[in-house]
């Protein structure tokens, strides 16, 4: 019986392997085929003429539709919404809803005159009743968002009232003067929907209304979101008739699918990894989009130990760091290293020299440390590999003027704690810009009551940084103003509340069967994206 | 019978209760504040520490501990699980959206092991100690080596990317299943595989298998309609404990192959604290785990004459 099995077994595995080696062999024999005809192929393909109202497909790592209980129904990079404040491209205030605007002489009223002939995808018009009801909303209490939480107190401190003068004139009033009140409502700050579109509790009552060149038409949470161009536009229409915008968490599944033109590009926060942009610069039928990002990211240490609270020690700490190193090696340059705790993407930033020098930096902590050692750990959060591989180059540096660390990966919510109980040495953390206004970065990081500078035990008590920003509250003039918050940002780079490394870069990948594929701040020019022709 | 029933009901009821409250207490124990995470999104916010104050106000986590459990255990007994801290959303309304697709996965997977296990098992069997016998065995080898997130990615730069034959991600038809729930499913084909394959060579040295052999009786009546009932209750239980280890361990592939279950948000909220999702994920795959193993349980005891006695003497 065995043996039967046995001699059975063979031709069984003759004939299997014989099917196998024939479809290997018909494999090869197709991709041969197909190379010899790849070339005519390419002729067809570029001979091709593109369907105009094919959607466009993107993708990002996350749903940018979160819907009805967020903030903001969905990301501004969608172009649904619309601002009554928009940023330029070098983080300028431009007009959008708001036309035009008007500050009172002691700063404290602020008019804006809204655009006309403008309506929201339900067909309602946009006008003053419009804004005030946005407004009314917001007064309900903070909306938890996936990008930032939209918070009346954030975007208009001290805020008095609003009011409607005339169909297109608000009037807001402030408790003091904020002559750079434009800059917090950039954007998110000053999100317009239809008046119809809010429920009891503020929340939406069904897909956002905005007043955007794109309507949303299908949103499929964690799935995709279905834009539509908004033929009523009051603007310049967008180009593309209609886009898919997919969510794919995982990096390396979105590169796979753009490789294999399942998407024509991907869009958002981390869309590509800089090791993967590299990759696909080398094939020639995708290219790589990149803007100024509002992230950056940074070093802290426990100012509120000896001897980290050394200013001598600071020093030695921020020469120590090859920032540009850091960049090259972790980020494939993709990146931009910076000293200043301000991020490079508000007009009110100013660039500093980034000085790397070893010998110095030794010096310095020889000073402060003697021929000790001290021993410390450096927290990392552990759900960013990245942060593992700057540490490590960074650990060599910090031993080298005498700071030996281990690197702790954590989560990132033990990390916060830890850093709250003053528990650690050195940590890795990152912070975004929210709006082109600075102050809330100098006030939370460098003023002595500031939350973060408590939060993260910086121990930072210079008080020329508070006397400066005491004095910024009462600047009227945003010149004076500017001088104000660059002797500030000097003072960041000198007195060391943060070790900055590096400012971001947005990088986005698309195939060159797309056009106008333009990154901006915070994503990219959606409605000029188009079909190559 | 009814009364074997009956106690596998009462325990069920014991394990979910314990479930929720193991939970909770997780919860409580480890670091980090939710209402300051449901801001600051992985640390890309700074939420101001008023920002922080009202929003846990308004998550309720201000109330004592027993009284947050106790609101939450009423909500469930309406089938509502409260709101999700990360985005506000109804958790009831989240997993209704996201359990079919993960239910859809594991159908897939356990028709997938259970076809293939099953077959390559047998005829490992029936082919013992040959050729076939050992190609299968070193192709289970290698299957339960490999682990399932790398081979999702080699599928996706085959079949996908090269190849093109199917999509490299999404919800949609069979053909969007076929690579997530073959990465799932390799480790449990090999698993079932070498069970099915040891059960039925133990049923080849009883005397019934001789006495059928003997009268001459065709291979399939022999191996299939005879063999193969006796020796198919192990994988019933594997294959319900593979059910339930899909629903609890399916999120690395839902999150590579960008499948929305309820295993791809399971992580994120494990960092972002979202315990209401979690307490409702852990309780529904806890759930579904044990109601599972009860069926197959009270399956097996239709299927084995031997196993009734035993479940009879809860009669008594």
């Amino acid at each position: 019986m065995l043996n039967m099995f046995n001699k059975k077994s063979l031709r069984i595995f003759l004939l299997l392997a014989l099917v196998l080696s024939l479809t290997l062999t018909g494999c090869q024999n197709n991709n041969e085929v197909l190379d010899e005809s790849s070339t005519e192929e390419a002729v067809n393909e570029t001979i091709q003429v593109v369907d105009e109202d094919e959607t466009i497909v993107l993708a990002g790592k996350r749903h940018l539709a979160p819907g009805e209980e967020d903030g903001y129904y969905c990301s501004s990079i969608l172009y649904v919404w619309e601002p009554l404040i928009r940023q330029g491209k070098n983080g300028e205030p431009l007009p959008s809803l708001a036309e035009d605007w008007e500050m009172s002489e002691d700063g404290k009223e602020w008019i804006f005159k809204l655009r006309e002939g403008v309506t929201f995808h339900d067909g309602q018009v946009f006008n003053a009743d419009a804004v005030i009801a946005n407004f009314d909303r917001m007064s309900l209490g903070i909306k938890p968002s996936s990008y930032y939480p939209l918070d009346i107190d954030s975007h208009y401190p001290g805020l008095v009232s609003y009011e409607k003068i005339d169909d297109y004139n608000i009037k807001l009033v402030f408790d003091e003067s904020k002559p750079t009140q434009l800059y917090r409502m950039i954007n998110w700050g000053s999100a317009i929907y239809s008046p119809e579109n809010f429920d009891e509790e503020g929340n939406f009552n069904g897909i956002a209304m905005g007043t955007g060149p794109f309507k949303i038409v299908d949103n499929q949470k964690d799935d995709y979101v279905l834009l539509e161009r908004y033929e009523d536009y009051w603007g310049e229409s967008a180009k593309a008739k209609s886009i898919k915008v997919r969510s794919i968490p995982d990096v390396d599944t979105r590169y796979s699918a753009l490789k294999a033109g399942e998407i024509h590009g991907t869009l958002d926060l981390d869309s590509l990894t800089p090791a993967l942009a590299e990759e696909l610069k080398k094939d020639d039928n995708f290219l790589i989009a990149e803007s100024k990002s509002t992230m950056i990211r940074f070093l802290v240490t426990n100012g509120e130990l000896e001897p980290f609270n050394d200013i001598r020690l600071k020093e030695a700490i921020s020469l120590a760091l090859n920032r540009q190193d850091i960049v090259d090696i972790v980020y494939f340059g993709y990146g931009s290293p910076t000293t200043n705790i301000l991020n490079y993407s508000t007009p009110f930033y100013k660039e500093y020299p980034v000085e790397e020098n070893m010998e110095r930096a030794k010096e310095l902590a020889k000073e402060v440390l003697g021929e000790e050692r001290l021993e410390t750990e450096f927290l990392i959060n552990g759900n960013d590999p990245t942060q593992k591989t700057e540490a490590e180059l960074i650990a060599p540096w910090l031993a080298e003027i005498g700071i030996d660390v281990t690197i702790q990966p954590m989560e990132y919510s033990v990390l916060r704690e830890r850093l709250k109980e003053g528990d650690f040495g050195f940590a890795r953390l990152q912070q975004g810009l929210s709006n082109g206004e600075p102050s809330t970065i100098f006030r939370r990081f460098m003023l002595t009551s500031g939350d973060h500078n408590k939060n993260y035990s910086l121990g930072y008590d210079i008080e020329e940084v508070n006397n400066l920003m005491e004095s910024a509250n009462k600047e009227l003039d945003v010149n004076n103003l500017e001088t104000i918050y660059d002797k500030v940002q000097e003072l960041s780079t000198t007195t060391y509340p943060v070790f900055p490394l590096f400012n971001d870069v947005n990088i986005m990948g698309y195939s060159n069967k797309l056009s106008n594929y333009n990154a901006e701040l915070y994503g990219l020019e959606l409605p000029e994206v188009e079909w190559t022709k | 019978m009814k009364k074997y029933i009956i106690e596998r009901m009462k325990s069920l009821f014991i394990v979910l209760v314990g479930i929720t409250i193991i939970t909770f207490l997780l919860g409580l124990i480890t670091p980090g504040d939710p209402a300051e995470l449901s801001l600051s999104r992985g640390g890309n916010y700074s939420p101001t520490s008023e920002q922080i104050e009202q929003r846990r106000e308004e998550m309720g986590l201000n109330k004592p501990v027993y009284i947050q459990y106790l609101d939450w255990i009423k909500g469930v007994l309406k089938g509502d699980f409260g709101e999700s801290y990360s985005s506000n959303e109804s958790v009831s309304e989240m997993i209704r959206r996201k359990l079919p697709i993960t239910v859809k996965l594991a159908l897939y997977s356990i028709g997938i092991t259970s076809f293939l296990g099953i077959s390559l098992g047998i005829i490992s069997a029936i082919y013992k100690d040959t050729l076939i016998d050992g190609s299968i065995n070193l192709m289970n080898n290698i299957m339960l080596s490999l682990p399932n997130f790398w081979l999702a990615l080699l599928f996706i730069l085959f079949f996908s990317e090269i190849l093109g034959w199917l999509p490299t991600s999404g919800n949609g038809g069979w053909k969007h299943m076929l690579m997530p729930a073959f990465s799932l499913s390799l480790v449990t084909i090999a698993t079932t595989a070498r069970v099915m394959r040891s059960s039925m060579i133990q049923e080849f040295g009883k005397q019934y298998y001789l006495a059928l052999k003997s009268k001459g009786i065709s291979k399939f009546n022999l191996y299939i309609r005879n063999i193969l009932p006796n020796s198919i209750l192990p994988i019933l239980t594997l294959l319900a404990n593979f059910m339930g280890s899909i629903l609890g361990g399916s999120a690395v592939i839902e999150t590579i192959f960008a499948l929305p279950g309820i295993g791809s948000y399971a992580i994120e909220s494990i960092y972002l604290k979202d315990f209401p999702y979690l307490q409702a994920y852990v309780l529904i795959t806890g759930f579904v785990f044990v109601l599972v193993t009860t069926l197959i349980d009270i399956v097996s005891i239709i299927i084995d004459p031997k196993i009734r006695i035993g479940a009879d003497s809860y009669e008594n």
